[in-house]
């Protein structure tokens, strides 16, 4: 008799079942349907455009699922002062885009997806290492007053607010007062898309105080 | 007093865990066996009921015209060509039509969806005769148009989750700039329809300024010829006939080849498990020669010793096989879905069907493969001498 | 063919030869005994003495290279016929009961299993009951639904001497039986031998090397160099 046969035939039969599974992996199902994310359209130019003094950029993903959870998502939901809405689940994945200059960070490009009049708004801030906004660009509209809200003039409202400026205000009830507030709507008819431009930058500035300014904190 | 079934079964349970890995292989090559002989025979009949739930199994457009969602979108609806509406009555007037329904395929530019803009697909469909044609439409929120002329649109789930739509949101329709009013979010079907918006007929023809449509779903009658038609529409001019006979014929094509391979990823998985089955009774008979030669001076004949070894064969690969089968049946649901993700078109229902007979076949098979494996190992514990077992000595 | 008056079993010029590479060795070399029924008799002598070959011969475990074995008056080998294990199982099971030093009791099956055990695959007509009985007569009753692990190697021999009696046995065969036991449960076996060679007339042949064991026997009979001699 063999003393090590045992344990060899549990080893070969351990090799037997991962061989199985290595050939049932691709039907494994996906549980989660891959989430709609927001990402610019042409990276190389929009970066640029952004961030003019940038000179390299490196992207990199956050996600409630991977990082705080079912939590954390209820704590930014309070914190935007509304329910959560029907497509935005907890693996969704962040686009964070970095900005480097001379190998240094100097800055931040991120963008979210947020419910609109006739579609999904696509909006992008760019963000200094504190959490000031420089820039701000809509991707993504639909309506026919859309050039209203892309000329420079609109857009200009938002450049050196922080989230403390959108803390004052609740873009969702329209109530409150400070810069938010005071910003003005170019097409009156389209109250959904201004509210909706205001909550989208509200909600990047809380994604990014929770996962990116407050861990930086952290660190420090 | 004791049986030979006893001393069999009891001895396997001497080392309890290299039966049950020896029960667990046995276990998951039955159940893979099983899944793919039910789905060999679950996906053709859910296929065939599929198309026979399509409501049409015929479909005529204009020559050249693509005939499904996708290809249109890839064109971005440059190769659209439209056919008078009247050529629905004519068709429907012929005897073996049961059912038609027009539709309209329109590809608009959206200057801000995704890379350089993209190509949003509408589907004008008839609100009497469409519906009734996808009966396997499932609603997710709402329901269908209030009526033919309305302002409404339905969408399939990814183009709502896309536009973040719910019902009562408005969407707008590209380069025509007109507002359309959500009235139904479908459920993810894994299809093409998942990105559509469908728009009454009369609606979408009225954004485009249209008055024609690009293709007829046709219906045939219970026991008609469908052929005879085929052949009779195919002298429509500069029209093309795509029949779901041949689209069925295509698809089973692809399938077979992964059903093969599959297959024979299963039946390598049984002989795996086989190997693993001689090899632990090979080892327990060796671990015991002394054992059995012992049983030999009590006057059990070769024949007995082999029985006894067969005995343990068969508890293994029965009780291993009914587990597996067991574990297929319960879960043959969870088996569509991981079906479902691998194939490149599932039809609607269970797509592993496994019934009794098919239980019992596969059992045999088991049982069968695990005998013959369990001959060697029972031959050699026959041959055993009593000899071999007394220490020799003196 | 000699007639049965008693004689149990008749060796005549016995001879096993093994072959070691071209080497011949005669590990039973010519001998020839007779055994009554109802004898007790011991076989000692060193180890490599050919006394456990010579016990195997006796019990139909192996043929003979030459040489002839009559049992009970019928003649099992002889005259060159060399029988096969089927032919040695019939004979083994009519006749013979085995004890060996290892016990080789089941580990799964209950102390009442493992006796009943020879029953699954030969049972002699009038058995029935002979587990309980021997069971009881070895004292083994208290323990018979105890697994062999849960008792002490004195009564792992009995429960071995209980399931080689059970087919009602001519001979019991005993090879080395307190070989892996203590002076004082060597002794207890010794005295069930001694009982049931008194008692019941039950005729046994043992291969000893514990000297207190052989003179249990009515007759003792010394292996040397393949050869017997019997002493007394």
């Amino acid at each position: 008799m063999n003393p090590g046969y045992p344990n060899r035939s549990i080893s070969r039969i351990l090799k037997q079942l991962m061989l199985l599974m290595v050939l049932m992996l691709p039907a494994v199902p996906t549980t989660t349907q891959a989430a709609v994310n927001c990402e610019l359209n042409y990276p190389a130019s929009d970066v640029a455009r952004l961030f003019p003094e940038s000179d390299n950029y490196k992207i990199s993903y956050f996600s409630f699922a991977r990082q705080g959870g079912e939590p954390l998502l209820r704590k930014v939901e309070a914190r935007l002062g509304s329910v959560p809405a029907l497509y935005a689940p907890l693996n969704v994945p962040y686009t964070l885009y970095e900005i480097y200059k001379g190998g240094k960070r100097i800055g931040y490009i991120h963008g979210v997806n947020q419910k609109g009049q006739y579609g999904v708004l696509e909006v992008f801030v760019s963000l200094d290492m504190k959490g000031m906004i420089k820039a701000f660009y809509i991707q993504r509209m639909a309506g026919q007053w859309v050039n209203k809200f892309t000329l420079p003039k609109f857009g200009k409202q938002f450049v050196g607010l922080t989230l403390r400026d959108f803390e004052l205000y609740d873009p969702v009830s329209g109530k409150g007062s400070g810069k938010v507030a005071a910003m003005t709507n170019p097409a009156p008819l389209a109250v959904t898309d201004f509210y909706g431009l205001q909550r989208a930058v509200k909600k990047n500035l809380v994604l990014m105080d929770e996962f990116v300014y407050s861990t930086q904190k952290g660190k420090q | 007093m004791i049986s030979r079934f006893q001393i069999a079964s009891k001895n396997l349970l001497r080392k309890k865990s290299r039966t049950t890995l020896t029960l667990i292989g046995i276990m998951l090559s039955s159940w893979v066996l099983v899944s793919l002989l039910g789905f060999n025979r679950g996906y053709e009949t859910a296929l065939n009921r599929d198309i026979d739930n399509m409501g049409y199994q015929l479909m005529v457009m204009a020559k050249g015209c693509p005939y499904e969602a996708a290809t249109m979108m890839l064109q971005g609806g440059a190769g659209l060509r439209y056919i008078e509406q009247t050529m629905v009555n004519s068709i429907a007037a012929r005897p073996e039509v049961d059912k038609v329904t027009p539709i309209l395929m329109q590809a608009f530019f959206d200057p801000d969806k995704g890379d350089g803009g993209g190509i949003a697909g509408y589907f004008g469909i008839d609100l009497a005769t469409y519906p009734g044609m996808k009966p396997f439409f499932r609603f997710r929120q709402g329901g269908w148009f209030k009526n033919d002329t309305a302002a409404e649109a339905v969408m399939g789930y990814e183009a709502a989750e896309l536009e973040q739509r719910e019902v009562g949101d408005m969407i707008m329709v590209p380069e025509k700039n007109v507002p359309l009013k959500v009235v139904g979010i479908l459920e993810r079907t894994g299809t093409q329809d998942d990105g559509t918006i469908y728009v009454p007929l009369k609606t979408l023809q009225k954004i485009s300024a249209i008055d024609k449509i690009t293709t007829i779903g046709i219906k045939v009658k219970k026991d008609a010829d469908i052929t005879k038609l085929e052949n009779s529409l195919y002298q429509l001019p500069d029209m093309q006939v795509v029949s779901f006979t041949q689209v069925k014929q295509t698809i089973m094509k692809l399938i077979s080849t992964a059903r093969m391979m599959v297959l024979s990823i299963a039946i390598i998985a049984l002989l795996i498990a086989m190997i693993g089955v001689v090899n632990t009774i090979l080892m327990s008979v060796m671990e015991r020669i002394q054992e059995i030669g012992i049983l030999k001076t009590m006057g059990a004949m070769p024949i007995d010793i082999f029985f006894l070894v067969w005995t343990e064969t068969l508890i293994l690969c029965s009780v291993g096989g009914i587990a597996g089968i067991g574990l297929a049946i319960v879960f043959a649901r969870l088996s569509d879905i991981l079906v479902r993700r691998i194939l490149p078109y599932s039809p609607g229902g269970e797509l592993v069907a496994i019934d009794i007979r098919l239980a019992l076949l596969t059992l045999a098979v088991i049982l069968g493969v695990g005998l013959l494996s369990g001959i060697y190992p029972a031959w050699k514990a026959g041959r055993v001498r009593p000899l071999d077992s007394i220490r020799s000595e003196g | 063919m000699t007639t049965d008056n008693g004689v149990s079993l008749e060796a005549r010029g016995l001879t096993r030869v093994y072959c070691r590479g071209s080497e011949k060795i005669n590990a039973i070399d010519g001998v020839s005994l007779t055994i009554r029924r109802g004898d007790f008799v011991s076989f000692t002598g060193p180890s490599g003495s050919g006394k456990t070959t010579l016990v195997n011969l006796l019990g139909c475990l192996e043929n003979p290279s030459s040489g002839e074995l009559d049992l009970a008056g019928r003649s099992i080998f002889g005259g060159g016929k060399i029988l096969g294990e089927k032919a040695l199982t019939r004979i083994r099971r009519d006749t013979f009961g085995y004890i060996f030093q290892n016990f080789y009791l089941i580990p799964t099956l209950t102390v009442r299993e493992n006796v009943a055990l020879p029953l699954a695959f030969y049972k002699k007509p009038g058995v029935d009951g002979e587990v309980d009985r021997l069971l009881g007569m070895l004292g083994m009753n208290h323990r018979m639904h105890h697994l062999p692990g849960q008792i002490s190697g004195g009564e792992m021999q009995r429960v071995a001497i209980a399931r080689a009696l059970v087919n009602r046995p001519d001979i019991l065969l005993a090879d080395e039986p307190t070989g892996n036991l203590d002076t004082k449960r060597a002794r207890e076996i010794g005295e069930v031998l001694t009982d049931l060679n008194r008692s019941a007339g039950l005729t046994i042949v043992m291969v000893t090397h514990n000297p207190d064991m052989a003179r249990l026997g009515g007759r003792l009979i010394e292996m040397r160099d393949g050869q017997a001699f019997e002493s007394g």
